[in-house]
Order: structure tokens, then C-alpha cells, then sequence
């Protein structure tokens, strides 16, 4: 049998079951363009879900003693110059950045609706934010990077929260290819985790109005209680749902399904073996397309 | 001398003779394909459309209506059909300078498969690059570029941070860079436990981080390298993919065009231009922008794919534009834009390799497209250019199409007053036109001709898809043509009366419902357009019968005679005649033209009086002084005279007022006169004939009228059926004279006489009372000067 085998089911009953209104949408904003991207789509997702939105800035502990000392430079992240770095420098553009975060935050739910709060903390980000963040929160951030193309590298504080966060994580990244135009979704056996990650792109495909490709990691035959309860979520997701089965979790082999499917989101669950496959971390810093983990 | 006999009505109108024409109706005739009797024309074109040399474009000149436009097609048309077919040309695009669209010649035929292949081209782009961009090679290969880059970018940072990691040292992102801070237990350390540290480490320290931030600064300044590295292989690598897409088709192209370098040269640009703009064609969705791919389209400007022989062009509207094309402009958004695809050609593009007909005074009347004929003609390429460019009106760019060779002939068409004036004032115009084709007016009637003319009839009654004509009716047709050319030996060459004839005639008969046209339906059709015309001809006439206007057609009158006038009003003319009179006094030598000294009298008519002056001094003044004061005046006129045909009648008037004897006014001369007295030859005498024939029935009874008319006009007379009629009844006549002697001996009675040896008149005669009245003036003059000489000077003797 090849490594790789397509089955098309197309499902063409509507949608039964309509996401409901679950925990905050916390997001993560530190004052770079891709948090504001992510700002964006947060807002649209709380504003879908009818959700709360809590805005997280954190003033780095490390960084603000860093600038304690009198030695120390800040060296462009483009240019390469290097200038002096005192703490009146970074509490001023602390302040601005959590200003700037407070009205963007503020701009967002005003054209989405629902409230919105800025939480400002000083301290390690990941503690910061596992300390805000429950089961039922989704977490949103935007991955940082040190330098371009923007989007292509995934930071440490990404590759921490995605696996450390109680519940689900969006790691939003600005779509570049207007022809992607599917919801790509990783199961494997573990049922309950393929459910949460069948529900979360059954909601982003009504967001986007996107069909779902399900791809079902096995190591042989997918046994036939295994289909049918896959076929009970497809029933969830929605029509012109299509599924693939992969034999091989091997990152290559998935990035070129994920490309011949034209995937515009992609939602993996942190119990699918691909997500802890060897070069899984790479797989997801290369793809330039929004990823949601799911617990 | 014996009096001149009178014309007999044979004499006055040339019949055509019914046994020349052996036919029953013209449908029995073949066609003419050549006009007969225009063998001037006929060489002329032949010449000029096979001479290659440069300059030598026909001029072909004739009055309207004598068919050249007809005849010059016809025969470029046929001259034409053996001549090779013209290249096809179109624009394309020029990638080096967009501004200055390319012109390709193909041969005939091929521009239509040249324009397809390219839109085919155009088509294939517009999937196969997309398709080449996406695949999964491309992707991937891309994918790896960027990868290589941005690890190389990152790698450099990580190394970094992982000799910083080795010194306890920690890279912190900041949010416009990086910093560096001493760290401990992945922590950095708090400042102020720093400041426990001892001064050594410290400086270690110190001098770690600066020198951390040295390779980082070194190393994020390559960063715009690898970026610029990435740019430049992402480019290769598209010029590779385009390039094995392209090389297909277009190699498969190159090889089918190989024969013609420029569209080689113009496909090579192309995969050059594909190449790059590969990055635009990278859309898969929308494809390529449609700006792009139209560059690639080919402006079919000149197509002979449907041309049999060389064209043969004829431009109704012969402006610049017309002529030489044109570059118009799209309005998108309030902005007007042009493109290459927007070049239209002019009707020289459409003509070259062949002929261009146009009419001489339309080009002449519009604006700078004489100018711009002669430029093309000169250079022997098309420029396509605006007015507004050309004049330096308008400074925006636009297009400069490379010019296209061009090889045409040019046919003017034009009447010949524009013929001598462009020869006279412009310098350039017999460099360019050197072939004069002159129509003929008439053509010579003869045995000969009658076939010929009936055939040409024949031709026109079908071209015009009327009914054949009888015999007879061609007989008329053959009469009327020699009376249109005012001439029994002559025949009209005019084609667009005789064609407007035939058609009339064609309506008459449809009206009397017959299947051939008839003598009657053409003399109605001539009939009816005379009376269409005839208004100014009848209240004149109704004025002269009125009495209003005086002209006496009876008894005899002092220094009064009946001169005859032709008035032409567009295409028709009618004779009328005027009264002339003439009074005579003693005085110092000089006849008063009143006309002239009323500034109503042309240059002509002066020369005319001025000649019967010297004839008169001459005849009766011997060598003596003559004393004459006399006065000519054309009464109740008052548009003015001009032309010589008068002088008989003016002389014959003047010495009647001299002589004091009376002429007949049953007569009315016409005929000019040299300073001998010999009767010359003038126009318009059938006009003038039936004018005064008119007038003398309108006055009552036609019995004993006449008219004196040079001897040498007698071929003219192609006179009417009434005034022949009145003429084989001895009621009206036509007198031929050839010397003055004979007017003044019809007009007096009496006999002229001629003068001896010594310059005496028999006595009695007309001359002799001249001459006697002429010398009692001179005495009278004499007697009046001595009288008026002995009051200046008293004592002086009177002598003589």
C-alpha cells in the first residue's frame, strides 16, 4: 500500500451542532506587527463566540533588567546599529506599547462587539500567561520572530505555550497565498482529543466558510470503529468535508499535503502523534498558515 | 458680291445615320471595357501604373463628370490583377522601447496566422507559467531557497546566542532588537546583585557582551545580503522555470518562423520579457495581469489575406488621419491611454504595394494631408503621426510606430485648372506627379465611332441596370452627345450626362410601361431637363415679348441691331439676344465702349471694340485723320459683357449710325471680327440660334428672321427640331458669313462695296456712305478746329 492513500467523503449534511459560547479569548500582544495581526483575528473569533476578550501584556522580567545595566546596547533588529539601552528608554516604550495595546484592543472589539480587557503584568510571559489562562480559554498569539520572512520562525514563547497552555492555542500567522482555501485536521486515534480537534475546525470552517480536509494518521487499516467515529465528526464539521488517510507522519510528507490541499488553517491536537514527532516543531515554523492546538 | 445662302436644315444638324447602327436593341452590344477615344489616358495610365521609378504618379485631369474616377478604377483594377499581393504589416510591441511599437512585413496571408500564433502564445502563458509556478518543483524548490536563506539568517543569530548561552550571557529580544545581559541559572541577573560581582569578572563580562554585540551587529548587516542573495536566486530560478515552460512553444514558433528574422528577433524578446516578469505571472487564480499579456498581442494593421492582385485603394476622405493612420486613445477613468494595439493604418498602408486613388481637390481641403501625401511619397515610408504632434500642439507622450516602407502609386484625380495651378505653385508637385493623363472632352464622330459610342451606351444602360435602348433611341442618344459637345464632327466624352440621361430615359419608359427605351422616352428625358432648368430662360424671354426688354425682330432701325448672348446657370445655357446701339459724331478718333467705361465690360470685349476701332480707321480713314466720336452700348444690360462674339454685330451697328442707313432687325448676328473684317468663329451658336428663334415666335409669327453666324461655326450647329423645321419652311434662316462685307450687305440690302486702287467705294454702295459721312466729319472736325484756332491766334491764316 502507498505511504499515502486519499479517500474523498463528502458530507453533505448541514451542521448540527453550533460551537458554543466557551471560555475568554486571550491574546497576546507585545507590541510586534504579528500580535497585532493575531489582535485581529482574536477579536473576530470572540466576536463569533460571543466571547470575552482579555488582552495579555507582559513587560518582560528579563528584559526590563536588562536595561538596568549601564553597559547595555540595543542592537536594531535591521539595521545592526547599536545605541544605548537605559531603563527610561524601555519604561517609556513599555508605556507606549501598553497604550498602543490598550487602544488597539479597544479598536478591535469596537468593531466586533464584546468586551474586552488589557491585563499588564510584569514577570516571565509564559508563567504570566499560564497564570491567566483556563481549560476553556483559547490563546492567541502571534508568532514571533526575530527577524523576516515574517511569520516563518516559530519563537520560544510560541513553542512553549502551544504545549504548556490548559486549553487550546491559535497561532495566527498572516495568510500570504490567496488560493489556500481549506481547513486542514489532523486526527489520529485518540478519540476524545480527534473530537476537540473535529469541533475546532468545524468552527473555524464556518468562520471562514471554508471546507475541511480531515486526515487520519494510521499505521495501517483504520479500523471500521474508528471511521465511523470519524465519520460522526465530519457529521459535526459540516459539507464538502474530505478525508485523507496518512500512513506517515514524516513532517516532509505532511507539508506536501498540506500544500496539495491548499490548506489555509490547520488544527493538530497536542495528543496527535505527528505533534510530537521528531521535526514537528520545524513542520510548524515552515508553514506560513494559522495553526490551532488543540488540548 | 453675292449675298451668302442661307443653311439648309441638313446643314444645321448632323443626323446619325440608322444604317450605322446595326442592332435592334442595345442588349445586343457587348460590353466596353475601355473607353474608346481616350487613348491619351489610356497610354497615360498605362505608363505611369507600370513605370516603378519614383515621382511617377498619375495626375489624371479632365473635367467632372467625364467618369475618371470610373475609368481609373477599372483600369488600375484589371492592370492590377496580375501585379504580385503586398506583405501583410502589423505592430508589435518593443520590449526595448515600449514608446516605439515595432513594424513587421510578413507576406500576404501570414499576418493572420502571425496574429494567431502569438494569441495562442499569449493563451498558453496565461496557463502553462501559473501552472509552472505552481507545481510542486517550483514549490518545493522555492520552499528550499528560502529555508537555506532564513537559516542562514537564523543560524547566525543562534550561534550568537549559543556562544552567549556558554558565557552566561543572555540574548534578549527587544521590541526594536536585541540586548545582551549577564545571565545566571537561565535568569538574568538582577543589577544589582551585579554590582556584587568583582571588578574582574565584571569586565569579562563587559567586554563578552560588547563583544557579542559587535559579531551581532556584523551579522544582522549581512542580513540585506542574504536577502538581496535571496531576490536573486528566486529570480533564477524563475528565469529556469519560465524558460523550460517557454521553450517549447516558443522554439516550436521560432522554427515555423524562421524564415521572416524579425518575428525570430521578436520571439527571443519575448521569452526575455516572460522571464522577466515571471513573478507577475505567479497568480494561479487571477493569471497573469491582462496589461502583461496584451503586450504579446499583434496589431494586424495591414491584412492581404483576402487581396487578389495589388490592392487598388480609393480614399473618399483623403485627411491625415486617413492617409497615414492614426494612434487613438482609450478613455479609462478620465485618462486617455494608447497602446500599440491601438495604431490603426491609413488607407497609404492599405494601398502600399499598389495603388491609391484619391480626389485631388478633397486632399487639397483638408488640413496638412497634401503635406503629409507628399512627405510619405518623398520619404518613401509611413510615419504615423498626430496633426497635434506634427504641429507641435500637444507635448504628451505618445506613440512613435517605426515607420513602414511603403511603395504606392498615387492617383490624383482632379480637373485641370487644379492640374496648372499645382504645377505653377508648388514646387513639388511635378517632382511627385509626373504622369499627366489628360481626358479628352470629345471624342471624333465618324463611321467609326457609332458602333463604339452605341456599345458604350449599351455599357452604361446595364451598368446602371436599365432597360436596353432602341436603335433609334441610340441614334438620339449619338445626336444629343454631338450637340452636348456643340460640335456635328464631335461627340461628348461627358459620361455622367450621358448616364444620367440613360436613367432618366430608363424612368420615362418605366412610366409608359415599355421593355426598351425609345426614341420618345430620351427626347422626353432631354426635354425634361431642359424644362426643369428653363425658369431664368423663360421670364427673360417673357420679358423681351412683353416689351419690357426691347428687342425689335422686324423693320428696319438706326445704329440698332440684334446682338446674341449665351448665359450659362450650372450645368444648362440659353442664348437671348440684346439690343446693341451705336451713335456717331464728328470728333477726335475714338469709339467709347460705354460698357467698358461703365467697368460692365470684360477685357475681351474691350480688345474687340478696340479692334473694330482700327478696322474702321483703317477702311475708311485712307491716310488721313479720321474724326469720329462714337459710342457702343449693349442695351438693358447691366451684368456685365464679356467675350468677342459681338464685334460683327458692334461694327455693323456702328457703321449703320455712321452711315446714317438703317438695318434690318428681322436679323441677329453673332461672330467676331479681325481688324481685316474677317468673321471669326465664336461658342454658344446653337444656344443663340434658338434664343433669337424663341424670341421671334414669342414676338408673333416666325416668317423671313434669321441669324448671321461665322461661316466657320457652321460644323457647330446641332440645332433643335423646331427652328430645322422653321428653316425647311423658308421661315427662319441661318446666314454663314465669313468677312464683314456680307453681314453688312444681309443686314443693309444693299451691296457693300469694296474699295479700288485708290481706296474709293463704288458709288452707292454701303462703304461709300460711310466713307462720304466719315469725311463730312473730318471736315466738319476741320472747319471747327480752324475756327477754334483763328480765336486762340488772331491773324493766323486758316489752311486746308
Amino acid at each position: 500500500m502507498n505511504a499515502l492513500e486519499k479517500k474523498a467523503v463528502v458530507n453533505t449534511e448541514k451542521p448540527q451542532e453550533q460551537a458554543s459560547a466557551r471560555g475568554r479569548v486571550l491574546v497576546l500582544i507585545d507590541g510586534s506587527k504579528m500580535s497585532y495581526a493575531a489582535l485581529t483575528a482574536a477579536a473576530g473569533i470572540a466576536g463569533k463566540r460571543n466571547a470575552d476578550m482579555l488582552g495579555v501584556f507582559v513587560e518582560e522580567l528579563n528584559l526590563v533588567r536588562s536595561a538596568g545595566y549601564g553597559f547595555s546596547r540595543e542592537v536594531g533588529s535591521v539595521s545592526g546599529i547599536s545605541r544605548p539601552f537605559d531603563p527610561g528608554i524601555l519604561e517609556q516604550r513599555m508605556r507606549r506599547l501598553a497604550d498602543h495595546a490598550r487602544v488597539a484592543l479597544a479598536e478591535a472589539v469596537k468593531q466586533r462587539g464584546g468586551r474586552a480587557a488589557l491585563s499588564i503584568a510584569r514577570g516571565h510571559v509564559i508563567e504570566e500567561v499560564l497564570a491567566l489562562a483556563g481549560p476553556d480559554d483559547l490563546l492567541v498569539l502571534g508568532r514571533a520572530g526575530w527577524s523576516s520572512p515574517a511569520g516563518a520562525r516559530l519563537g520560544s514563547t510560541a513553542r512553549r505555550l502551544i504545549r504548556q497552555a490548559p486549553g487550546q492555542v491559535l497561532l495566527w500567522c498572516e495568510q500570504r497565498l490567496p488560493y489556500q482555501k481549506r481547513v486542514v485536521v489532523f486526527l489520529n486515534d485518540h478519540e476524545e482529543a480527534n473530537h476537540r480537534a473535529a469541533l475546532a475546525a468545524a468552527e473555524i470552517a464556518r468562520h471562514y466558510c471554508q471546507p475541511v480536509t480531515v486526515i487520519l494518521e494510521t499505521d495501517g487499516e483504520p479500523a471500521a470503529d474508528q471511521i465511523e467515529a470519524i465519520r460522526q465528526d465530519l457529521d459535526v464539521i459540516g459539507p464538502g468535508t474530505r478525508l485523507q488517510i496518512l500512513s506517515d507522519t514524516n513532517p516532509l510528507t505532511v507539508a506536501r499535503v498540506l500544500r496539495e490541499e491548499r490548506a489555509s488553517q490547520l488544527v493538530i491536537s497536542r495528543e496527535c502523534a505527528l505533534f510530537n514527532a521528531p521535526g514537528a516543531e520545524e513542520l510548524l515554523a515552515a508553514l506560513s498558515l494559522p495553526v490551532t492546538v488543540t488540548p | 458680291m453675292s449675298l451668302p445662302t442661307p443653311l439648309t436644315a441638313e446643314q444645321v444638324y448632323h443626323q446619325c445615320p440608322l444604317d450605322q447602327l446595326d442592332f435592334d436593341t442595345t442588349d445586343a452590344l457587348k460590353d466596353l471595357d475601355l473607353p474608346f477615344g481616350q487613348e491619351r489616358v489610356l497610354r497615360a495610365l498605362e505608363f505611369g501604373a507600370s513605370m516603378r521609378a519614383d515621382g511617377f504618379n498619375l495626375f489624371v485631369l479632365g473635367p467632372a463628370g467625364a467618369g475618371k474616377h470610373e475609368l481609373v478604377e477599372r483600369f488600375l483594377a484589371k492592370h492590377a490583377e496580375g501585379q504580385p499581393v503586398p506583405s501583410d504589416w502589423c505592430h508589435v510591441h518593443n520590449f526595448d522601447f515600449s514608446d516605439r511599437p515595432r513594424a513587421i512585413g510578413l507576406a500576404a496571408g501570414q499576418g493572420r496566422q502571425f496574429k494567431k500564433d502569438m494569441s495562442d502564445l499569449a493563451g498558453e502563458l496565461r496557463t502553462a507559467i501559473p501552472a509552472t509556478f505552481e507545481s510542486e518543483e517550483y514549490q518545493a524548490r522555492l520552499q528550499e531557497l528560502q529555508e537555506e536563506i532564513t537559516k542562514r539568517q537564523q543560524q547566525s543569530l543562534f550561534d550568537i546566542q549559543k556562544e552567549a548561552s556558554a558565557n552566561n550571557i543572555a540574548m534578549i529580544t527587544t521590541p526594536a532588537g536585541f540586548t545582551f545581559a549577564p545571565m545566571r541559572k537561565g535568569e538574568v541577573i538582577d543589577p544589582e546583585d551585579y554590582k556584587s560581582l568583582s571588578d574582574e569578572e565584571k569586565a569579562l563580562i563587559e567586554s563578552k557582551i560588547e563583544e557579542l554585540q559587535k559579531k551581532l551587529q556584523q551579522a544582522i548587516q549581512q542580513f540585506p545580503r542574504l536577502r538581496k542573495e535571496l531576490r536573486e536566486r528566486s529570480h533564477t530560478l524563475n528565469e529556469e522555470m519560465v524558460q523550460l515552460t517557454l521553450g517549447g512553444p516558443i522554439n516550436e514558433l521560432r522554427e515555423k518562423w524562421r524564415h521572416v528574422p524579425a518575428v525570430v528577433d521578436y520571439l527571443d524578446a519575448i521569452r526575455e520579457d516572460v522571464v522577466e516578469h515571471a513573478e507577475a505571472f505567479q497568480d494561479s487564480e487571477k493569471g497573469p495581469p491582462n496589461g502583461l499579456l496584451d503586450r504579446y498581442k499583434v496589431n494586424l494593421l495591414v491584412d492581404n489575406a483576402g487581396t487578389s492582385g495589388a490592392p487598388v485603394i480609393y480614399e473618399d476622405l483623403p485627411t491625415h488621419q486617413h492617409l497615414a493612420g492614426q494612434i487613438e486613445h482609450r478613455a479609462r477613468q478620465g485618462t486617455l491611454y494608447t497602446d500599440f494595439t491601438l495604431i490603426k493604418g491609413g488607407s497609404v498602408h492599405r494601398a502600399n504595394g499598389g495603388y491609391l486613388i484619391i480626389d485631388a481637390r478633397r486632399i487639397l481641403s483638408q488640413p496638412m494631408a497634401w503635406e503629409s501625401l507628399k512627405r510619405i511619397l518623398f520619404s518613401g515610408e509611413i510615419r504615423i503621426e498626430s496633426l497635434e504632434r506634427l504641429y507641435g500642439l500637444a507635448s504628451t507622450m505618445s506613440l512613435q510606430p517605426e515607420p513602414i516602407p511603403v511603395s504606392v502609386k498615387v492617383v490624383l484625380l482632379g480637373n485641370r485648372m487644379l492640374y496648372y495651378l499645382l504645377s505653377q505653385h508648388d514646387p513639388d508637385f511635378l517632382d511627385l506627379f509626373k504622369v499627366e493623363a489628360d481626358f479628352e472632352d470629345d471624342l471624333n464622330r465618324d463611321d467609326e465611332s457609332y458602333g463604339l459610342y452605341a456599345r458604350m451606351i449599351a455599357t452604361i444602360a446595364r451598368q446602371l441596370k436599365c432597360r436596353p435602348l432602341g436603335r433609334a433611341a441610340v441614334a438620339r442618344l449619338i445626336e444629343h452627345a454631338s450637340r452636348l459637345a456643340a460640335d456635328q464632327r464631335k461627340l461628348t466624352a461627358h459620361d455622367r450626362v450621358l448616364r444620367d440621361l440613360v436613367s432618366e430615359a430608363d424612368h420615362w419608359a418605366n412610366r409608359s410601361g415599355t421593355a426598351t427605351i425609345e426614341v420618345e422616352h430620351l427626347q422626353q428625358a432631354i426635354d425634361e431637363r431642359e424644362f426643369r432648368a428653363s425658369r431664368v430662360r423663360d421670364q427673360s424671354r417673357e420679358q423681351i415679348a412683353r416689351g419690357i426688354v426691347m428687342i425689335a425682330t422686324e423693320g428696319e432701325a438706326l445704329g440698332q441691331v440684334n446682338g446674341l448672348s449665351v448665359l450659362r446657370l450650372g450645368a444648362s445655357m440659353f442664348g437671348r439676344p440684346t439690343r446693341i446701339t451705336a451713335t456717331a459724331r464728328p470728333g477726335k478718333a475714338q469709339v467709347v465702349d460705354i460698357e467698358r467705361e461703365a467697368k460692365l465690360g470684360g477685357p475681351i470685349h474691350s480688345k474687340a471694340v478696340m479692334i473694330l476701332s482700327r478696322f474702321l480707321a483703317s477702311r475708311y480713314g485712307g491716310d488721313g485723320e479720321l474724326s469720329l466720336s462714337a459710342s457702343l452700348a449693349f442695351e438693358q444690360s447691366y451684368g456685365g459683357v464679356e467675350g468677342d462674339s459681338a464685334s460683327v454685330a458692334e461694327t455693323c451697328v456702328l457703321l449703320s449710325a455712321i452711315s446714317r442707313l438703317p438695318l434690318r432687325q428681322a436679323f441677329a448676328v453673332t461672330g467676331s471680327m479681325n481688324q481685316h473684317g474677317e468673321v471669326q468663329a465664336v461658342g454658344g451658336v446653337n444656344e443663340k440660334i434658338e434664343g433669337f428663334f424663341e424670341v421671334c415666335r414669342g414676338a408673333g409669327k416666325v416668317r423671313g428672321q434669321g441669324v448671321i453666324l461665322p461661316a466657320t461655326n457652321v460644323e457647330h450647329l446641332m440645332l433643335n427640331s423646331e427652328v430645322r423645321k422653321a428653316i425647311a419652311d423658308g421661315d427662319f434662316s441661318v446666314y454663314p458669313v465669313t468677312h464683314i462685307n456680307e453681314a453688312i450687305e444681309l443686314l443693309t440690302g444693299m451691296d457693300a462695296g469694296e474699295a479700288d486702287e485708290k481706296g474709293k467705294f463704288p458709288l452707292g454702295s454701303f462703304n461709300r456712305a460711310v466713307a462720304s459721312r466719315l469725311r463730312r466729319f473730318a471736315e466738319a472736325s476741320k472747319k471747327q478746329g480752324g475756327r477754334k484756332g483763328s480765336r486762340e491766334r488772331p491773324g493766323e491764316e486758316s489752311r486746308g
